[in-house]
């Protein structure tokens, strides 16, 4: 029981991680600005102004949309997992072990792992700056992600 | 009663507005063009009249940045006109059907400095007030990419495969454990059907009647 509670505790505190990362702005931040998947803002004259990041990287735009794209896609799949876990937990014959869910998380994992590499790999590599938390809360959910992926797969159902 | 209804209907029918007679012009938003492309620039006019044989379509351009508008292509009394001066010479076609409310142009072989706003003005007399519409043309060395268009391509994609997968893996069981049923109940019913023939093959054998010895 107390596993149980754990482990959709971690669920969720994955799901939280995943959702800041994604929403929150601040995957590169230079003393002046700060941008994210979506847009970007900077410091003029001691006043914010917010600009779309199109016209701010429009030779990588195309990595940008799918570092979205997949970021979006681990969101998703995380929260499917949690519902289809708590699914699971109530029509899973005894003894079987939570393959769907793993599955689910699994796929999440992978997506944040390629979107928060790409953006590693191909943005902001000739600029001054340094990545900010959402970035850093990326790779850690991709951790927490596999470590839910492992402990679905291993996990046996007991009775109710 | 009767008296109050009747003053109402009198006091309404006097305030109401008269049927609208101002012309509406529609044309698009935004245009995004390549460098050296041709584009259709559509123009189209709603008006409560038919259209008469005066119909005009007037055509402005506008450079960016500059505030000096010059008009580009004219249609009135059945005949189209087009520049045969300035910057858009032998370019500008007057491709619309004026019977059908379509006062569409074509610009050919278009360049950067074409960026700009071309802006409609459509008369149907009677109809004559209306406003114009602009759209503003944006040429391009490359078309970039609209923002999201790959983003929601990817999740559209992932998603949807997750989905068909998932409706297969349960079509499969559901097919499968049908199939497992039948097999059972036909397998059940051979069993009956075949002890029952069995029963019919064994005829007793005819009775012959053997000479007492």
């Amino acid at each position: 029981m107390l596993v149980l509670a754990g482990i959709v505790v971690l669920h969720i505190t994955t799901i939280i991680l995943l959702l800041v990362a994604t929403i929150d702005n601040a995957w590169w931040v230079t003393e002046t600005a700060t941008t994210d998947l979506w847009g970007r803002w900077d410091l003029k004259n001691l006043a914010w102004h917010y600009s779309e990041l199109q016209k701010y990287t429009e030779v990588q735009s195309d990595f940008l949309q799918s570092v979205q794209a997949t970021s979006v896609l681990a969101c998703v799949f995380t929260i499917l997992a949690l519902f289809v876990f708590v699914a699971q937990l109530f029509t899973l014959p005894k003894g079987q072990r939570f393959i769907f869910t793993g599955v689910l998380q699994l796929i999440a994992c992978l997506c944040i792992m390629t979107g928060a590499s790409i953006y590693t790999a191909q943005l902001h590599t000739a600029d001054k700056g340094q990545y900010g938390h959402s970035y850093i809360l990326a790779w850690i959910s991709f951790v927490l992600t596999g470590f839910l992926t492992i402990t679905y797969v291993v996990l046996r159902k007991r009775s109710e | 009663m009767l008296r109050v209804l009747a003053l109402a209907a009198v006091v309404l029918l006097g305030i109401a507005p008269e049927p609208s007679q101002a012309i509406s012009i529609y044309t698009g938003w935004e245009r995004h063009a390549l460098v050296g492309s041709d584009i259709r620039l559509s123009c189209s006019f709603f008006s409560w009249r038919f259209v008469s044989d005066d119909v005009s379509f007037t055509w402005i351009y506008r450079p960016d940045g500059s505030r000096e508008t010059v008009s580009i292509a004219h249609y009135a009394g059945g005949e189209a006109y087009t520049d045969n001066k300035g910057r858009f010479k032998d370019r500008v076609e007057f491709v619309g059907n004026p019977k059908r409310r379509d006062g569409s142009i074509l610009i050919k072989n278009l360049d950067f400095s074409d960026n700009g706003t071309f802006t409609c003005d459509a008369k149907n007399p009677p109809d004559i007030v209306g406003r114009p519409s602009s759209v503003r043309l944006l040429v391009f060395e490359n078309l970039p990419i609209q923002a999201g268009v790959i983003t929601g391509a990817i999740i559209g994609v992932v998603l949807g495969l997750l989905v068909l997968i998932v409706v297969i893996y349960y079509l499969m069981r559901f097919l499968v454990a049908r199939r497992v049923f039948s097999l059972s109940v036909s397998k059940h019913g051979k069993k009956k059907k075949e002890g029952s023939q069995q029963r019919q093959l064994w005829t007793p054998p005819p009775l012959t009647c053997y000479p007492l010895p």
